[in-house]
C-alpha cells in the first residue's frame, strides 16, 4: 500500500504540472521572462567560454536546459547555463583533450548526459532531502571562492594575457606584474576596464541590467579601438560569427573510448551532480520559503536531471539553476514557470536578432562580464552574519579557502565535510546545570547524550565516586544505548566506593 | 584500474603497429576508426575545416570562401599552395613584420583570405589546422621548403598584365564557373566583391594570382592559358572591388562591417 502511494507520488512528479495557469498573472510574467533573456545571454556566451566549448553552447544551454527545467519544475526558478558547473566541466574534461578541439566537445556531451543520469538517481533515492544537510554558511563559502575564481579567470581576458595558461591566480598577478610591458595588452584593458567601470557605476541604479549595459559600453569602446587602429595593431580578440541552428537536434556518441573516460571522472561527475543540484534546491527552498509554498524540491531535482540529461541532445552542455537570474525574474513578478518559458523562447528572437552584431563583441569585454559576475556573487551582506558564530565562520572561511586555492570539487567536499562536523560538535555540546542540596547533587542535563558528548559527564561524575548524584534527563532528547553503558559503569563504580548514581528519563 | 590499463595497452599496441607499417593513414582511414586520440581527431577536424570552412569553422570567417578553394585539393596539390609546409615556420614574412609561427600564419589565413576576424591562438579552429599541416608535412625537411610549394614564378612576357585583355579572357574562360559578376556559382567560389577575400589578402598579388591561375585553372584544363594570358586575368581580377584591407585604418570601415552584418542578416551577403 505504500508502495503504491509512493510511486504513485513519484509519478505525480514526473508529469509536467500545469496547475499554475490559473493563477497566472501573464504580463508581469512575460516582462520577467524577457528581463531574463537580455541578462542571460552575455552570461551564457561568457559561460560557454569558461566550459571551453563555443559561444552558441551556452545559448542552446540557456534556451533548452531553462525551457525542459522549467516546464518539468513547479517554481518560477530560472535554470541555464551556471558558472560552477562550467567551470567544472571545463576542469574535468581539460585532462584528457584540447580546450574545444572536437574530442572535447563529445567529451563535455557525455559528460552531461551523465551527470544528468546521477541526478535522476538522486531523485529516485529521494535525494532531495539531503541538501537539507548543506548549511548557509557552505553555499555562500561555494559562491564567494567561485567568485574569486571568475574574477582571476577573468584576468587573462581583461589584461589580454590569453596564451598564458597558469595554474594559480597569483601566478598571473606575478605575470602581469612582472612582465608587463611585453604580455598585458593595453587595448584589452581599456576595454575591459571601461566594461567593468561601468558595470561598477550603474550597479547601484540599474541592478537589474548593469550587466547588459556594460557589455555595450564595452563593446563598443572595443570595436571603436578596433576598427581604429585595426586589428593587427590591437590584437584584440572578438567573438566571431554565432551561428545558431534552429534545430540543434544530435545524438551523442558514446563508444568505448567516451565508457575510458567516464570512468576516470567518476568523482567528477557526481561532484557537478551534487553542485548542480545543491544550488537548484538552495534557490527552490529560499523561493518555497518566501514565495511559492507549493513548490516540490523533488520534482525540481526530477526536472534538473532530466533537463541535463537531454541537454546533449540539444548540442548543449550541463546546467543548474541560476542565482542572479532568479533573483531579478522573482524580484520583476515571476511566480510561475511562464517567466522561465518566456525567457527560453525570447532568448532564440534575441540571439537571432543580436546575432550579427555578437560577432564584433570582443573578448575583454566577455572577460569584464566574468569579472561582474564574480563581484556580484561576493555579497558582504551575506558574508557578515556568518562572522557572528564561530562555526559558520568556520565552515564559510575553511569553504571559500578551498574553492578559491585548491579546485571547485575539493571545495564542494570540503564543504559538505565541514557542514557535517560542525553540526556535529555543535550537537554534542552538552550543557550541565549543578545544583546541591545537602548532600545530594543534582545534574540537569541538555543535549544529545551520545557516544561523541557522553565524556564531558562522564569526566565529571568520575571526579567523586563517593557522591550521592541525580541526573535529570527530561532535557535530553536522544540518548545512544553508549551513553547508557557508560552511566551504568560510572553506577557500578559508585556503588563499590559508597557512592549513588541515579537518573531519570524524560 | 586493470581495465584501464588493458585498454591503454591495447591502444599503445595498436599505434604501434601502425607506426611500424609506416603508412600515414589516409583521412578516410582515420574516419573510419572508432577511437581516435586528440590528435587525431584534431586531424580530421583540420581536415574538415579545411574542406568546408563555411560548416565547420564558420566562427571566423566573413567570407564564402573556403581554404580549399586556394589551397586546392585540401591542400595537398603542389603549386596550388599545398599545405605540407610546416617546416618553413618560424619564418619572418614581410607583410606582417614579425616572426610568424606557423599558428599565427593560420591566423592571417582567416583575417585576410577568408576576411574574417582574427581567432586566438590557442582557438580549437587553429589548433586543428595546425594538427592537420602537421599530418600533411610528415616527411618534409625541417626548415627547407617542400618541393613545388606555393605557386610557380611565371616568367617575363615582355608585356605589362592588361586588365582590358583579362577582361575578355574571363568572360570566355571563367565565367561559366566563377560567374560573369565573379560572385561565384555553386561550382566554383567569388573572386571578387563581398563574398570574397579582402584586400590585404595574399591573393591580391598580380603576379602569384597569374601564377595559381596558369598551373591550376580553368580546373580540368589546367597549363591550357599562355603566361600572358594569366598575367592579364590576374590584373583584371586585381582592379575588382573586394572588401578592405584590415591593416588600414579607419573608423568608416566600422559603417562598412555594420552594413555588412546588417546585410547578412537579411540574406544577402554571407549565408
Amino acid at each position: 500500500m505504500r508502495a503504491t502511494a509512493a510511486i504513485l507520488g513519484m509519478l505525480r512528479e514526473v508529469i509536467p504540472d500545469l496547475r499554475w495557469r490559473r493563477a497566472v498573472d501573464g504580463r508581469r510574467e512575460i516582462v520577467s521572462g524577457l528581463a531574463g533573456a537580455l541578462l542571460v545571454i552575455p552570461q551564457a556566451i561568457t559561460f560557454a567560454y569558461l566550459a571551453g566549448v563555443p559561444p552558441e553552447f551556452g545559448l542552446y544551454c540557456a534556451v533548452f536546459v531553462g525551457l525542459l527545467a522549467s516546464l518539468l519544475g513547479n517554481s518560477p526558478m530560472v535554470g541555464g547555463p551556471n558558472t560552477s558547473v562550467s567551470i567544472l566541466i571545463a576542469a574535468t574534461v581539460m585532462p584528457f583533450s584540447g580546450r574545444g578541439s572536437p574530442l572535447y566537445l563529445e567529451f563535455v556531451f557525455v559528460l552531461s548526459l551523465a551527470v544528468g543520469v546521477v541526478q535522476l538517481a538522486i531523485w529516485l533515492l529521494r535525494g532531495a532531502h539531503l541538501f537539507r544537510y548543506f548549511s548557509p554558511a557552505a553555499i555562500t563559502g561555494i559562491k564567494t571562492g567561485v567568485g574569486i575564481l571568475l574574477i582571476s579567470s577573468a584576468l587573462e581576458g581583461t589584461l589580454g594575457l590569453a596564451p598564458l595558461s597558469t595554474q594559480f591566480f597569483y601566478e598571473k598577478f606575478d605575470v602581469a606584474l612582472t612582465a608587463w610591458d611585453s604580455t598585458v595588452n593595453p587595448y584589452a584593458v581599456v576595454t575591459s576596464a571601461v566594461t567593468i567601470g561601468c558595470g561598477l557605476a550603474l550597479r547601484r541604479r540599474w541592478c537589474r541590467s548593469y550587466i547588459m549595459l556594460a557589455v555595450l559600453a564595452g563593446g563598443v569602446m572595443g570595436c571603436g579601438l578596433y576598427f581604429a587602429y585595426g586589428p593587427v595593431t590591437t590584437q584584440l580578440e572578438l567573438l566571431g560569427h554565432v551561428t545558431l541552428r534552429a534545430w540543434p537536434f544530435q545524438v551523442p556518441r558514446v563508444t568505448p573510448q567516451h565508457w575510458l573516460f567516464l570512468e576516470q571522472v567518476i568523482p567528477s561527475i557526481f561532484a557537478i551532480a551534487v553542485l548542480g543540484l545543491a544550488q537548484s534546491l538552495v534557490i527552490a527552498r529560499d523561493l518555497k520559503a518566501r514565495i511559492a509554498p507549493d513548490i516540490d524540491l523533488h520534482k525540481e531535482v526530477f526536472a534538473q536531471g532530466v533537463a541535463n540529461m537531454a541537454s546533449p541532445f540539444f548540442s548543449t552542455f550541463a546546467g543548474s539553476g541560476s542565482f542572479n537570474r532568479t533573483a531579478v525574474a522573482v524580484e520583476m513578478g515571476a511566480r510561475t514557470p511562464l517567466s522561465g518559458i518566456v525567457a527560453a523562447f525570447a532568448v532564440v528572437l534575441l540571439a537571432w536578432v543580436l546575432g550579427p552584431l555578437l560577432t564584433y563583441l570582443p573578448m575583454p569585454a566577455v572577460a569584464g562580464v566574468l569579472a561582474l559576475v564574480g563581484m556580484g556573487m561576493i555579497r558582504r551582506r551575506e558574508i557578515r552574519p556568518l562572522f557572528q558564530s564561530f562555526g559558520d565562520a568556520a565552515v564559510f572561511s575553511v569553504t571559500t579557502f578551498s574553492v578559491a586555492f585548491l579546485d571547485l570539487s575539493t571545495g564542494i567536499l570540503v564543504a559538505v565535510v565541514a557542514s557535517v562536523v560542525f553540526f556535529m560538535v555543535r550537537a554534542s555540546d552538552v550543557k550541565l546545570t549543578i545544583s546541591v542540596e545537602g548532600e545530594q547533587e543534582r545534574i540537569a542535563v541538555t543535549g544529545n547524550l551520545y557516544y561523541a558528548s557522553v565524556d564531558g559527564l562522564a569526566k565529571h561524575l568520575r571526579t567523586d565516586p563517593t557522591r550521592d548524584s541525580v541526573l535529570d534527563l527530561s532535557r535530553v532528547p536522544y540518548c545512544d544505548p553508549f551513553a547508557v553503558s557508560v552511566m551504568e559503569a560510572i553506577r557500578a563504580e559508585r556503588e563499590r566506593a559508597g557512592g549513588r548514581l541515579e537518573w531519570a528519563a524524560g | 584500474m586493470t581495465r584501464n590499463w588493458w585498454c591503454a595497452m591495447a591502444l599503445a599496441a595498436f599505434s604501434f603497429s601502425a607506426m611500424a607499417a609506416g603508412a600515414r593513414p589516409t583521412i578516410e582511414e582515420l574516419k573510419a576508426r572508432p577511437v581516435l586520440d586528440d590528435y587525431e581527431s584534431n586531424i580530421v577536424y583540420g581536415y574538415n575545416i579545411v574542406m568546408e570552412t563555411q560548416r565547420y569553422a564558420p566562427r571566423y570567417v566573413g567570407s564564402r570562401l573556403n581554404c580549399t578553394n586556394c589551397h586546392l585539393k585540401g591542400g595537398t596539390q603542389p603549386e596550388g599552395f599545398p599545405l605540407n609546409v610546416e617546416g618553413v615556420y618560424p619564418r619572418w614574412r614581410a607583410k606582417n613584420g614579425v616572426r610568424n609561427g606557423l599558428g599565427l600564419r593560420i591566423r592571417d589565413c582567416f583575417l585576410y583570405s577568408l576576411n574574417g576576424v582574427m581567432p586566438p591562438e590557442e582557438s580549437p579552429e587553429v589548433q586543428a589546422v595546425a594538427a592537420y599541416i602537421h599530418y600533411l608535412s610528415e616527411g618534409e625537411v625541417i626548415g627547407r621548403p617542400p618541393d613545388r610549394w606555393g605557386v610557380p614564378t611565371l616568367p617575363e612576357t615582355g608585356s605589362d598584365p592588361n586588365p582590358a585583355r583579362g577582361s575578355v579572357v574571363y568572360k570566355q574562360k571563367c565565367a561559366a564557373c566563377h560567374g560573369a559578376d565573379g560572385q561565384g556559382t555553386a561550382a566554383a567560389p567569388p573572386v571578387w566583391g563581398p563574398g570574397s577575400y579582402n584586400a590585404g589578402a595574399g591573393m591580391n598579388n598580380v603576379q602569384r594570382v597569374a601564377g595559381f591561375i596558369w598551373a591550376n585553372m580553368p580546373l580540368g584544363s589546367e597549363r591550357s592559358l599562355t603566361h600572358q594570358e594569366a598575367l592579364d586575368v590576374a590584373a583584371f581580377l586585381h582592379i575588382q572591388l573586394r572588401p578592405f584591407d584590415p591593416r588600414t585604418t579607419n573608423l568608416w570601415k566600422l559603417v562598412e562591417r555594420i552594413a555588412q552584418a546588417v546585410s547578412s542578416f537579411f540574406g544577402a551577403g554571407k549565408p
